[in-house]
């Protein structure tokens, strides 16, 4: 048997493809990158070898601690939230809605397809306030409250990204986690309900020790997709009120790009690299340990 | 199921209880159709309306296709769809056919060094797009790429494998080892293995990965706009960047558009994806 | 099983080497120089996406004046946008494959780079050569010679004069004369503010329409020098008479004049307030003309829109004389590119841009006007007249900054005027990019 799943050929013929394209557009320029982190300079202007500086500079520099603190608050909070409301529409999928699902199911993917430019702009557009107020406003107005210049502060700007970050993607979470909870075999529940389990503890105890290798697949690419999040605050805020809303991705790209200090912000990519690596191996290990006790 | 037909309080509480659920759904539905079709409104609108009239307003003009057209020249539509096509459907293609053997091989097969291997794939999904930029670039250009859609074809390619292989890997663990135990002492050849019976019993999970990935390089933003120079290279997310002017000035109108132009497009795939998945779902349940 | 910590010893070897390999790829690619000239076979012009006047200016050149050179060198334009502008002329200077012509950057600092690098043409000479010394007009020689230490190393094929754009009609019912100080422009302001006008219409969400203000009032108490003087270390921006000019600024925001919330107040939303009569003073250069003098977008009417400069500051050591001006996106030409096909194609530039720009697009540049353009509209006329009579021009707050400290400015500007920092924070925290 081992003869067969363990034959090499075998092996260099369905893995060889992925890992050269693998090795040589991530794996190259990654480590060609890194190099970057003990130089100083760009293109233009050339490099000039600093040693460990652009290290020390990551500690002391203010940027990249508010800059930390933005990515790891964003990350943690979309997170919890476009997998939760992600797993919660998944089982009113599943069990309230059933066949019917498919077109609220559409529906609810439908933002995911959007470009982040238009969804940015509609986010602006809802939640303005000059010179006309913004839907959002409105309904404020409404309800008897003052209209609320939502980019004004960094709290309420944190809010709007976290908002449209979800609207676009809870809908994606959900189908996801559809898939998962679809492949749960219907006999199960059946013998489950008729043990007396129902509502809540038939959720706690079967539905979700069942769905967790793909429940903890949304979780490591979620987290993975926020720390790195870019497009949709470029978009939404550009950093704004000042550097208040500007993650570890943002503040690599001007430093690199605008600001032309190339080694520096690679040395910002590896922080953020780091900063995954550890979270992921992380959620992986747990997933693997919990895998082999089920 | 039985035991309820002649009580009726049951399933009045059950009528009670399912409430909730239609109001959720009711707001989902809102929250969710609202700003597609402010959006489908706004491709039909004028600029003056855009700056003048309330969010909510409607068109004035409900057959206006002004924007459209301006859209469908100046924002030269056609060619950036075409571009994205021929970009983003080779990229799919490679990604979920190298990906899916990929994992078979780092699952299924049993070798030593596969963890570290996996772990070193793994890491592709952590590496941030920016960081491979300046690199890849030089890449390109030696290799005498650049000015053809072949850079975006192959980062494409390779952005997507991280996420493909990890993912696939994940489902043919889900899959019971017997299957593959099973079919080597019936004999079989491990390619005809991977074809005949690993292929299938992931066919559900291909979907749902080949449907993330469109999404995700059909958006990429920092990719298209780092390898193209050339306008009739442009892909259809930079292109929407045309309406825009260099001290800022937006036109709201054309924009929409294109963005309806698009979103349509993309909705076509999806709602195609979409019942593929459904269709492998219900042959999936073989399975159970 | 293994354990971790074998694991981790198995991988110090790894590591060590990817680490080598990593410091050898880029000593590799780190190459760079290179003084020879290669001619080249097209006129490859890279432009800003977002800016379609340069290059109708030069396809219409290409067919029209300058077709000799156009035949010997033809004309082939690439565009990036704006947003990854910058880096893409990295990466292609980084491969010594600028383009033979090309927009210099989103900031004067990577023309700055560019040129240290040596990979600019030397303009000056360059016309010196062709005898076309007076091509460039003395005011846009001069803000060159501003931004860029003295030399001129590009083409000015944009030029610009930025001041106050009013609403003559409301400054009449409500009795305001032009103000020229400091003290009257608030007046005026507040009397505007009373009739229940939004006084300054400003683009808050890009920032920078605010922090000129702040650098011409600088230019207005300290004089044309005030912020050469902070780039050679003479002053500080969180100098007192510094900080006053972004007091003086805040203290607008913080009287209600920008209107409520002027940080999401995107740019064409502030013309449209202004173009309707919504606002009655616009602060923004005379590219805006464009839209001044299109119909369907002024609903005040052209000849409703009056100019004024900057006012000045009592006691102040600047004039409003000395007009703040810009020359756009300046153009650049790859040194390694410069042959003389290239050279041929400058001369006709020298000759003919001014004239073709400003006929065909209305977009008045930094050369000299040699065939006289008829039927101009008034308002352009007006603010031509204007540029003739300039010797003095100023910057802009930024003009000189890196390009860390002038993000940080533009970035900070909305919250500097909605009071979300201070005066002095503002000032602080531009200091502390400047390096």
């Amino acid at each position: 048997m081992n003869r067969v799943l363990g034959d090499w050929r075998a092996i260099l013929v369905l893995l060889g493809p992925a890992l050269l394209v693998y090795t040589l557009v991530m794996l190259v320029p990654i480590f060609w990158s890194l190099g970057y982190t003990v130089f100083e300079g760009n293109p233009i202007t050339g490099f000039e070898f600093v040693g460990l500086n652009n290290f020390a500079t990551l500690f002391t520099d203010p940027k990249i601690a508010d800059a930390l603190v933005f990515t790891l608050k964003y990350a943690v909070v979309l997170t919890i939230a476009q997998v939760g409301f992600g797993y919660l529409l998944a089982l009113i999928y599943v069990f309230w809605l059933r066949k019917a699902s498919s077109l609220i199911r559409t529906l609810a993917f439908f933002p995911v397809v959007l470009p982040t430019v238009a969804v940015a702009l509609l986010f602006q557009e809802l939640f303005k306030i000059a010179p006309q107020n913004g839907l959002v406003n409105d309904l404020l107005n409404l309800v008897g409250i003052q209209s609320v210049d939502w980019f004004a502060s960094p709290d309420t700007a944190f809010l709007v990204l976290i908002l449209m970050d979800l609207w676009r993607s809870m809908g994606f979470y959900a189908v996801l986690l559809y898939a998962g909870l679809v492949d749960i075999p219907d006999d199960l529940f059946e013998s489950a309900r008729l043990d007396g389990a129902s509502g809540w503890r038939l959720v706690r105890h079967i539905v979700i020790p069942l769905s967790l290798p793909v429940l903890l697949s949304s979780i490591i690419f979620s987290v993975n997709g926020t720390l790195k999040v870019f497009d949709s605050v470029l978009a939404l805020t550009n950093g704004g009120p000042g550097n208040t809303t500007t993650p570890l991705t943002l503040y690599m790209y001007q430093t690199s790009f605008t600001y032309g200090e190339y080694g520096y912000g690679s040395s910002i990519a590896l922080l953020l690299t780091i900063i995954c690596l550890l979270v992921t191996i992380f959620i992986f290990r747990s997933s693997r340990r919990d895998l082999t006790k089920g | 199921m039985t035991a309820t037909f002649t009580d009726r309080s049951p399933r009045f509480i059950r009528i009670v209880r399912r409430i909730p659920v239609w109001i959720i759904v009711g707001i989902l539905l809102v929250v969710v159709v609202y700003p597609l079709f402010w959006l489908l409104t706004g491709s039909l609108k004028t600029q003056e309306e855009f700056l003048n009239n309330p969010t909510w307003a409607l068109p004035e003009d409900w057959t206006n296709f002004d924007n459209y057209v301006e859209a469908w020249t100046t924002g030269n539509l056609a060619v950036y769809i075409r571009n994205s096509v021929l970009a983003v459907v080779p990229a799919l293609f490679l990604t979920i056919v190298f990906g899916v053997a990929a994992g078979f091989a780092l699952e299924v097969m049993v070798w030593k060094g596969r963890g570290p291997v996996l772990l070193a794939f793994l890491a592709g999904i952590m590496i941030p797009g920016q960081m491979i930029l300046l690199p890849l670039f030089t890449i390109y250009f030696r290799a005498g790429l650049t000015g053809t859609l072949w850079p975006l074809i192959i980062t494409y390619t390779a952005i997507g494998l991280p996420l493909t292989v990890f993912m696939m890997a994940t489902y043919f663990r889900s899959v019971p080892r017997e299957i593959f135990e099973a079919a080597t002492l019936d004999g079989a050849n491990i390619f005809r293995m991977f074809w005949t019976i690993g292929f299938p019993l992931v066919r559900n999970a291909i979907f749902t990965v080949a449907l993330v990935q469109f999404f995700f390089i059909w958006n990429d933003l920092l990719i298209a706009l780092t390898f193209t120079t050339r306008d009739d290279l442009r892909t259809i997310q930079v292109g929407l960047l045309n309406f825009t002017g260099q001290f800022g000035q937006i036109q709201y109108g054309p924009t929409f558009a294109a963005i309806a132009v698009n979103v349509i497009g993309t909705l076509a795939i999806y709602l195609f994806l979409n019942q593929r998945v459904m269709k492998g779902l219900t042959a999936g349940s073989v399975k159970g | 099983m293994t354990t971790a910590r074998n694991r981790a010893r198995r991988f110090v070897p790894l590591i060590a080497g990817l680490g080598a390999t990593a410091l050898l790829l880029t000593a590799c690619s780190g190459d760079s120089g290179g003084g020879e000239t290669t001619a080249p076979t097209d006129l490859t012009y890279l432009s800003f996406a977002e800016n379609t006047s340069i290059q109708d200016t030069l396809t219409s050149l290409s067919t029209g004046s300058c077709s000799t050179e156009n035949e010997a060198l033809p004309l082939d334009i690439t565009t990036q946008p704006q947003a990854s502008y910058d880096q893409q002329l990295q990466l292609l200077a980084g491969q010594n494959a600028l383009p033979v012509l090309f927009a210099s950057g989103n900031s004067p600092q990577v023309a700055k780079d560019l040129n240290d690098g040596g990979k600019l043409v030397d303009v000056d000479a360059a016309l010196e050569e062709l005898d076309q010394t007076d091509a460039i007009i003395p005011a846009a020689r001069s803000t060159i010679e501003a931004l860029y230490g003295g030399d001129v190393y590009v083409l000015p094929t944009e030029f610009n004069v930025e001041g106050i754009w009013y609403n003559k009609q409301l400054f009449a019912e409500n009795g305001i004369d032009e103000p020229t100080t400091w003290d009257e422009l608030t007046d005026a302001a507040a009397k505007l503010s009373a009739a229940g006008v939004t006084a300054f219409s400003a683009d808050g969400q890009d920032g920078w329409p605010l922090t000129r203000l702040v650098g011409n009032y600088l230019f207005r108490t300290i004089g044309p020098d005030a912020l050469q003087k902070v780039i050679d270390g003479e002053a500080s921006l969180t100098d007192p008479e510094y900080v006053e000019a972004a007091a003086a600024v805040a203290d607008l925001g913080k009287a209600g004049y920008f209107g409520p919330s002027v940080g999401s107040i995107d740019y064409m939303t502030a013309v449209n307030q202004f173009l309707t009569g919504e606002a009655g003073m616009f602060y923004m250069g005379s590219w805006i003309l464009a839209n001044f003098n299109d119909p369907a977008q002024n609903q005040i009417g052209a000849e409703n829109i009056g100019f004024m400069p900057f006012p000045e500051v009592e006691g102040g050591a600047g004039s409003r004389d000395q007009l703040a001006a810009n020359v756009g996106v300046p153009l650049a030409l790859s040194k390694a590119s410069y042959s003389d096909d290239v050279s041929a194609w400058l001369g006709c530039f020298a000759e003919n841009f001014g004239s073709t720009s400003l006929g065909e697009q209305g977009v008045i540049t930094g050369f000299a006007v040699n065939e006289p353009v008829e039927d101009l509209p008034p308002l352009t006329q007006a603010v031509q007249e204007r540029i003739d009579e300039t010797t003095q021009s100023v910057l802009w707050f930024e003009a000189l900054f890196n390009a860390k400290a002038a993000t940080t400015s533009q970035t900070n500007a909305s919250q500097l005027v909605t009071g979300a920092i201070t005066p002095e924070k503002f000032m602080e925290m531009v200091q502390a990019d400047l390096k």
